[in-house]
């Protein structure tokens, strides 16, 4: 069975990309989330491998999101995705549990590497 | 990766985000410490620039940044959301929007000048201590975001559709209409009961299907509001005004065509009511009303039309100074002056070259537009009415059809030929003795309400030979031009009906007065005149 994943984004248009990136890399997108409460929520109910989270959104920010869901699954697999320049915030998310991180603008095959080892 | 496929997608939902942007700042003027408004702002200038930065819109990415890391300058209390911050945001939100414009049409990029610089190096001159040193406190500790969820918008159910499709949908349904009307008559001659009662079964679903189909045709009163924030904003910035300037009813649907035609005729409006309606902050006070004064613009439905209604809270408008001031421009006589009722008077700013304004500015002008205004709005079959109390302020009122394509009309016969009037442009039909009809003058006028109105004929206006009525009865109906009412003389008047109007073909569609043709139950042709060209 091909690995699940749960994809957390804001913009619609994010979250597009994303899934055409990890389909072609055959991963089978179990839920997506727009916003952080929403992520929390669907990841009890989808329990996904793999979970993409945005780190700027509403209801939540992603590092709250993320810490309610380790709390939650302490084996989460979570890798966030930030834009440049917001690098003190990976510091958070490390000790929060993160497993990776992915920098917007997404390079297709940085994704897919980046995923790969945070299935581990 | 082809990036070309998610273009379509990336400008619908980067236009959704300087939506909240534009609504964002104006919320925190009102508000400036509201913190999850805050946030909102940052976020949305953060999404713009990373959407922007995969799609290798570099400009966007470029403006967006500058925006996002003024925000978060407000955010950390560095700056607060002082106007000059919301002047800078609402400008780089339009120059976002033009950029997608390009975008989207494939143009050269448009310049960004110093934008990205001013919003970089704001405030303009160094206020003193406050830049690098010590940052003074944070407006309140941060809070956990919070914040109703109505970001969702984007994943709304929708189907792009093609225009020229609807268009299509909407032309069809108008012939289903025709058709029902032939039907009509061919039942009437059979006295058929049941056909009857199956064609009338079939009008209420026409009906029914017209009317959705058309609503496929609305959008948001909203889709416009943008242009109308910034211009007010920026009119009474310039002007030193302060004003509060309120929206209603954004939600509601007109017809994407009335909406486009509707943007400039409202701006002039909105324009008019800060650049003469509005008092400066001394003299409003020097009056006793608050310094801050109000404009509001609100959208409200009332059965089939739409009411667009711009009010302030400014001087006013005297009647009596009005007809003064047209008098003195020789645009009215004394005579004409006296059977004006006040809210008639007011309408005398409709009349091309009027102006009450104490002095010609460059943004309103000298009144050339109030009477573009009017016309336009009557072209599209509504009304403009004018209210307005000396000292309290003014009020304008656009009434108009939601929709367009298929109207009610009022058919007359003029010699050979038969027209159509939309009975938006009707106001009463008579039939008058000879003997209800005087000459004044070169004129001949009828009596109504204390009111000597003028007839004009109508088989004259068209180059028909003129009627000679007969049984001595003079069928006409009443109409306003230029804001007087005016009696038009027809040969018959055959009665109200609802017409699919399409647009006339070149050449005929260049013949002044002409707004379209239609065709009859019986296949006769009609065409609809548009009052408004041929007074």
């Amino acid at each position: 069975m091909s690995t699940t994943v749960m994809i957390v984004d804001d913009s619609l248009f994010m979250r597009k990309m994303l899934r055409d990136i990890l389909e072609e890399e055959g991963y089978q997108i179990a839920a997506e989330a727009s916003d952080g409460e929403e992520a929390v929520a669907r990841y009890k109910e989808f329990r996904p491998d793999l979970t993409t989270l945005d780190i700027v959104m509403p209801n939540k920010t992603g590092i709250e999101a993320l810490q309610e869901i380790m709390a939650f699954d302490p084996a989460a697999r979570v890798v966030m995705c930030s834009a440049i320049g917001q690098e003190s915030l990976t510091t958070a998310a490390t000790q929060a549990g993160a497993k990776a991180f992915i920098l917007k603008p997404f390079n297709p095959e940085l994704v897919a590497q980046v995923l790969k080892e945070a299935e581990g | 990766m082809d990036m070309s496929q998610y273009k379509a997608l990336f400008l619908s939902e980067a236009r959704e985000y300087l939506k909240t942007i534009n609504e964002t700042v104006v919320a925190l003027e009102q508000s400036p410490s509201d913190r999850p408004a805050i946030d909102a702002l940052f976020r949305g200038a953060h999404s713009l620039k990373g959407m922007a930065a995969s799609m290798d819109y570099l400009l966007v990415v470029e403006i967006a940044h500058s925006m996002e890391d003024l925000m978060i300058r407000v955010r950390e209390g560095e700056l607060s959301f002082e106007p000059g911050v919301a002047d800078l945001l609402l400008e780089g939100s339009e120059l976002i929007e033009g950029l997608l414009n390009d975008v989207e049409q494939d143009l050269q990029q448009r310049p960004t000048g110093d934008l990205p610089a001013r919003l970089a190096a704001y405030p303009p001159r160094p206020a003193g201590t406050q830049r690098q040193g010590a940052k003074p406190p944070a407006p309140s500790p941060a809070v956990p975001e919070a914040e109703p969820a109505r970001e969702q918008a984007a994943e709304a159910k929708t189907v792009r559709v093609n225009t020229e499709l609807l268009d299509h949908l909407i032309n069809l349904t108008g012939e289903l209409i025709t058709n029902k009307h032939r039907l009509l008559n061919i039942g009437r001659e059979l006295e058929s009961a049941p056909l009857n009662e199956a064609v009338s079964e079939n009008g209420k679903l026409l009906r029914a299907l017209h009317d959705e189909v058309m609503k496929v045709r609305l959008m948001p009163f909203d889709a416009i509001c943008g242009s109308f924030q910034r211009s007010v904003r920026s009119l009474a910035r310039k002007q030193g005004k302060e004003l509060h300037f309120e929206l209603e009813g954004r939600e509601i649907g007109l017809d994407r065509g009335i909406l486009e035609q509707l943007v400039d005729p409202l701006n002039h409006i909105l324009r008019n009511a800060v650049d003469h309606g509005m008092e400066t902050s001394e003299e409003r006070e020097a009056c006793g009303k608050p310094a801050k004064g109000a404009v509001r613009l609100s959208v409200c439905k009332d059965r089939d039309r739409v009411l667009i209604t711009v009010s302030d809270d400014g001087r006013g408008m005297d009647p009596e100074r009005m007809i003064a001031s047209a008098i003195g421009k020789g645009l009215l006589t004394p005579e004409e002056a006296e059977t004006l009722t006040p809210r008639q008077a007011l309408m005398l700013t409709c009349l091309p070259g009027f102006s009450t304004a104490k002095e010609v500015t460059d943004i309103s002008g000298r009144g050339v537009g109030m009477d573009a205004v009017a016309t336009s709005i009557q072209k599209l079959g509504g009304t403009l009415t004018i209210d307005s109390e000396p000292g309290k302020g003014s009020s304008f009122t656009l009434k108009l059809p939601m929709t367009i394509a298929i109207i009610h009309v009022l058919l007359v016969q003029c010699g050979r030929f038969k027209s159509a009037v939309p009975v938006t442009a009707v106001q009463r039909t008579f039939e008058l003795r000879r003997d209800q009809v005087q000459t004044v003058g070169k004129r001949q006028v009828f009596r109504l309400d204390e009111e000597e109105v003028p007839l004009l004929s109508l088989n004259r206006i068209l180059g028909l030979p003129l009627g000679r009525f007969p049984d001595g009865i003079v069928p006409l109906f009443l109409t306003e031009a230029k804001g007087r009412r005016v009696g038009i003389v027809v040969d018959r008047l055959l009665g109200q009906h609802e017409l699919f109007i399409k647009p006339l073909g070149r050449p005929l569609g260049k013949l002044p007065g002409v707004a379209g043709g239609a065709t009859l139950g019986d296949g006769e042709i009609v065409t609809v005149l548009e009052l408004a060209d041929l007074l």
